[in-house]
C-alpha cells in the first residue's frame, strides 16, 4: 500500500468541513480527511459524532456551512462528479412498488447510465449480491437484508470510482456481512475507492486500509490501523511469587504491578528484558509474556475520552467471577 | 432528458400503485357505461336500450328535443362535477403524498446524490405528479367523448380540449400542494391547504361574478370592487378555465338554453347570461397565462425551498 503522504492523487480531500445547524448546533467543527484512490477508508465514531452529516455533505445531500477540498478532483458539491460516485445511505427507503430490476434501472437512469449499460449490469449485480432470483419481485416483499444488498447494488450500478457506504452491513446476517466484505475487497482490487461509515469496528478492522475517528465533530485520530495502534502496545507479563520487594524498581521502568501481572506500556523490548531480569532476580517464575496491541475499539474509546479496558490479574478475575 | 423521463415513469408507477388510481378508473368506466345506457327521443328518455322509457317535459324550453343540446348539457355537467370537481379533488388527494414520500429520510438521499441539479429533480417529480391527472382525464374524456359520439351521434371534438384544460386546472392547485409538501413534508397539510386555496380562488371569482352580474350596485364601493377584481387576475382562474373547456366543447350555454322559456328560472337565466357574457369577453390566453404566472411563482418558491434545504 502506498503511504498517504506519497499519494498525489486523492479520491477524497476534505479540508475544514464545518456544519452548523439551527440553534447553533455544531455537527462538524472543521473536519480534515484524506482518502487515497483505491483504498478502503473507514469512518468511525460514537453516535452523534457527525459521521452521517459528513457523508451527506460529501454526497451533496446536506450543504456545509463551510467546506474546502475536493472529491475525485472536483470541489465538494460538484454535481457532475456524482455520475461516478455510488452511495448507500443509512436507513434507506426504496419505493416498494418497484421490482429489484426496476429500482436499479431507475436509479441508474438518474445517474445518467445509458439504457444498454443499465440492462447489462443490473442482472449481473443482482447475481453478485445473491438476489438473482428476486429481480422481478416487488421490493416491498424483500427482507431487510435483501434490501441492504439491493442498496449496495444500486450504489454500484453506475460503475463508480468512489463508493460511499453508510452502515452497509446493517441488517445483514453473518454470511451477508462476509459477502459484503468480500465485495469490498473485490472493489479495492478493481481500483475503486471505498468510503465506509460503520459502527461495526471489527468489520472496519478487517477491511480498511485507513480509518478516521470522528468525535464531537472533529477528527480525533486518522491513519492506517498500524499507525493508530503502534503507540498503543503494551506487554503483559504473568508470574508466580511475591513481587512486592521490587515494586519500586518496576515502577522506575514504568511497569505497573497488579497481583501476579506486570503491565509495561510501549513497544520497547529492552525494557521488557529488564523487567524479566528483575522478576527472575527476585526468584519469581515467569509464566507468560504477551505483547498486546490495542484494538480499534480501545482506540475509539480512548479517543472519546474514556480509558481502554484494563488487563486484570488472575486474583482480580477470580474475585470478579465470585462476585 | 433520460433523468427527467425516469422521474416521470417512476411517478406513473407510483400512481398506478395507488388504489385511488384504480378507483378513479373504475368510476370513469362506470360513468361512460351509464351514459351508454341512455338515449333520447322526442319527449322521451330511453334507459337500458328501451327497457325503461321515461316521459319528460323537462326539455320543453327547447323546440323539440335535440340530442346535441342533451350532449352539451351532459358535457356541461361533466365539466362542473365529474372532471372539474370530483376528478380534480380526488387527484389532489391522490397526489398530495407524492412529495412527502419523495422527501422521506432515506428515500431522498439516494436521489439527491445523483448528478442532476435539484431544480431539475423537483421539476421531474412535479411533472410526474401531473401524469396522474393526465392519465385519468384522458381516459375519462375519451370514453365519454366516444359514448356521446357513437351512442348519441353528437361529435364534440372541442370536448377533447378538456384534457389539457383539466390538467392545467389541476396544476394550478398541485403547485400549492407541492409547495406545502416541500415546506411541511406533510400529506395532510398539503391536502388541507390546497383545498383551502381552491376555495379561496373559487370565492374570489364568484364574488367578482356577483359584482359584474347580480349586484352591479356593489361596484360603487370602488376599493372593494377593484380589490376583488385585481385578486381575480392574480389567483388561478379555476372557474374560468372550466368555462373555457365548456365553451370549446360548445357546452357553455346549454343550461341557459334549457331554462330559457321557463319564467320561474328567468332571474337565474339573466344572471347566468350576464356571467357568460362577462366571461366571453375575457381573453382565453389571459385566463390561462395569468394563472400560469401564478403557478410559475409558486413552483419557483417550492423549487427554491427544495433546493436550499438539508435532508
Amino acid at each position: 500500500m502506498v503511504a498517504l503522504t506519497e499519494m498525489t492523487n486523492l479520491a477524497v480531500d476534505l479540508i475544514d468541513v464545518r456544519k452548523t445547524y439551527a440553534k447553533n448546533i455544531h455537527a462538524l467543527r472543521g473536519v480534515n480527511i484524506q482518502v487515497g484512490r483505491g483504498e478502503i477508508f473507514g469512518l468511525l465514531g460514537p453516535n452523534g459524532a457527525g459521521k452521517t452529516t459528513l457523508v451527506k455533505i460529501m454526497m451533496t445531500v446536506v450543504k456545509p456551512t463551510r467546506a474546502m477540498g475536493t472529491i475525485m478532483g472536483r470541489p465538494i458539491g460538484h454535481r457532475g462528479k456524482l455520475a461516478k460516485t455510488g452511495y448507500l445511505p443509512e436507513n434507506h427507503r426504496f419505493p416498494g412498488y418497484l421490482t429489484g430490476l426496476q429500482l436499479l434501472d431507475y436509479y441508474a437512469a438518474l445517474a445518467k447510465v445509458p439504457r444498454a449499460a443499465r440492462r447489462a449490469s443490473a442482472p449481473k449485480l443482482l447475481d453478485q449480491l445473491g438476489l438473482s432470483k428476486w429481480g422481478e419481485t416487488r421490493i416491498d416483499k424483500y427482507s431487510k437484508g435483501m434490501m441492504q444488498r439491493l442498496g449496495i447494488a444500486q450504489a454500484l450500478m453506475n460503475d463508480p470510482e468512489l463508493i460511499v457506504l453508510d452502515e452497509p452491513t446493517d441488517g445483514l446476517d453473518p454470511v451477508g456481512r462476509r459477502d459484503v466484505r468480500q465485495l469490498l475487497l473485490e472493489l479495492r482490487r478493481a481500483g475503486k475507492t471505498v468510503f465506509l461509515n460503520s459502527h461495526l469496528l471489527s468489520e472496519l478492522e478487517m477491511v480498511c486500509d485507513r480509518v478516521a475517528i470522528l468525535v464531537d465533530g472533529l477528527v480525533a485520530r486518522q491513519g492506517t490501523l498500524s499507525e493508530l495502534t503502534e503507540h498503543t502496545v503494551e506487554y503483559r507479563i504473568t508470574f508466580s511469587g511475591d513481587a512486592q520487594p521490587i515494586r519500586s524498581k518496576l515502577a522506575a521502568l514504568r511497569a505497573t504491578v497488579d497481583g501476579d501481572l506486570v503491565v509495561l506500556s510501549g513497544h520497547d523490548p529492552a525494557k521488557v528484558n529488564a523487567v524479566i531480569d528483575l522478576l527472575r532476580g527476585q526468584g519469581l517464575l515467569i509464566e507468560s509474556v504477551q505483547p498486546h496491541r490495542f484494538s480499534l475499539e480501545d482506540i475509539l474509546v480512548e479517543a472519546m475520552g474514556g480509558t481502554a479496558p484494563q488487563p486484570q490479574s488472575r486474583e482480580r478475575q477470580r474475585a470478579d467471577k465470585a462476585s | 432528458m433520460m433523468q427527467f423521463w425516469a422521474l416521470i415513469v417512476d411517478s406513473f408507477r407510483e400512481s398506478r400503485d395507488r388504489k385511488i388510481f384504480w378507483v378513479m378508473l373504475v368510476l370513469s368506466v362506470l360513468v361512460a357505461a351509464v351514459m351508454f345506457c341512455f338515449s333520447f327521443e322526442q319527449g322521451k328518455v330511453n334507459v337500458l336500450f328501451g327497457m325503461w322509457v321515461i316521459e319528460t317535459d323537462y326539455f320543453t324550453g327547447i323546440t323539440g328535443i335535440k340530442t346535441d343540446v342533451i350532449a352539451a348539457l351532459v358535457v356541461d355537467g361533466i365539466m362542473d362535477t365529474a372532471l372539474g370537481g370530483m376528478g380534480v379533488l380526488l387527484s389532489i388527494i391522490a397526489t398530495a403524498s407524492f412529495f412527502p414520500t419523495f422527501l422521506d429520510r432515506g428515500a431522498i438521499d439516494v436521489v439527491l446524490c445523483k448528478p442532476m441539479p435539484r431544480w431539475k429533480l423537483f421539476l421531474g417529480r412535479y411533472v410526474g405528479g401531473m401524469v396522474f391527472m393526465g392519465v385519468q382525464a384522458t381516459i375519462f374524456v375519451v370514453l365519454t367523448f366516444l359514448v356521446v359520439g357513437l351512442r348519441w351521434g353528437v361529435w364534440l371534438p372541442g370536448y377533447l380540449l378538456a384534457i389539457p384544460l383539466v390538467v392545467l386546472l389541476f396544476s394550478y392547485l398541485y403547485c400549492i400542494s407541492a409547495l406545502v409538501a416541500v415546506v411541511t413534508r406533510s400529506t395532510v397539510a398539503a391536502v388541507l391547504l390546497t383545498m383551502l386555496a381552491w376555495m379561496a380562488f373559487t370565492g374570489v371569482q364568484s364574488v367578482d361574478d356577483l359584482f359584474t352580474s347580480k349586484y352591479p350596485k356593489w361596484q360603487e364601493n370602488k376599493l372593494v370592487y377593484e380589490g376583488v377584481h385585481a385578486a381575480r387576475w392574480i389567483v388561478p382562474k379555476t372557474q374560468d378555465i372550466i368555462y373555457l373547456a365548456k365553451k370549446w366543447s360548445r357546452a357553455a350555454n346549454a343550461s341557459v338554453l334549457v331554462h330559457a322559456d321557463n319564467d320561474d328560472d328567468r332571474e337565474m337565466v339573466d344572471w347566468a347570461t350576464k356571467v357568460e357574457i362577462a366571461r366571453r369577453e375575457m381573453n382565453p390566453l389571459a385566463i390561462i397565462g395569468s394563472s400560469l404566472l401564478f403557478e410559475a411563482a409558486i413552483v419557483l418558491a417550492a423549487m427554491w425551498k427544495f433546493s436550499r434545504r438539508d435532508y
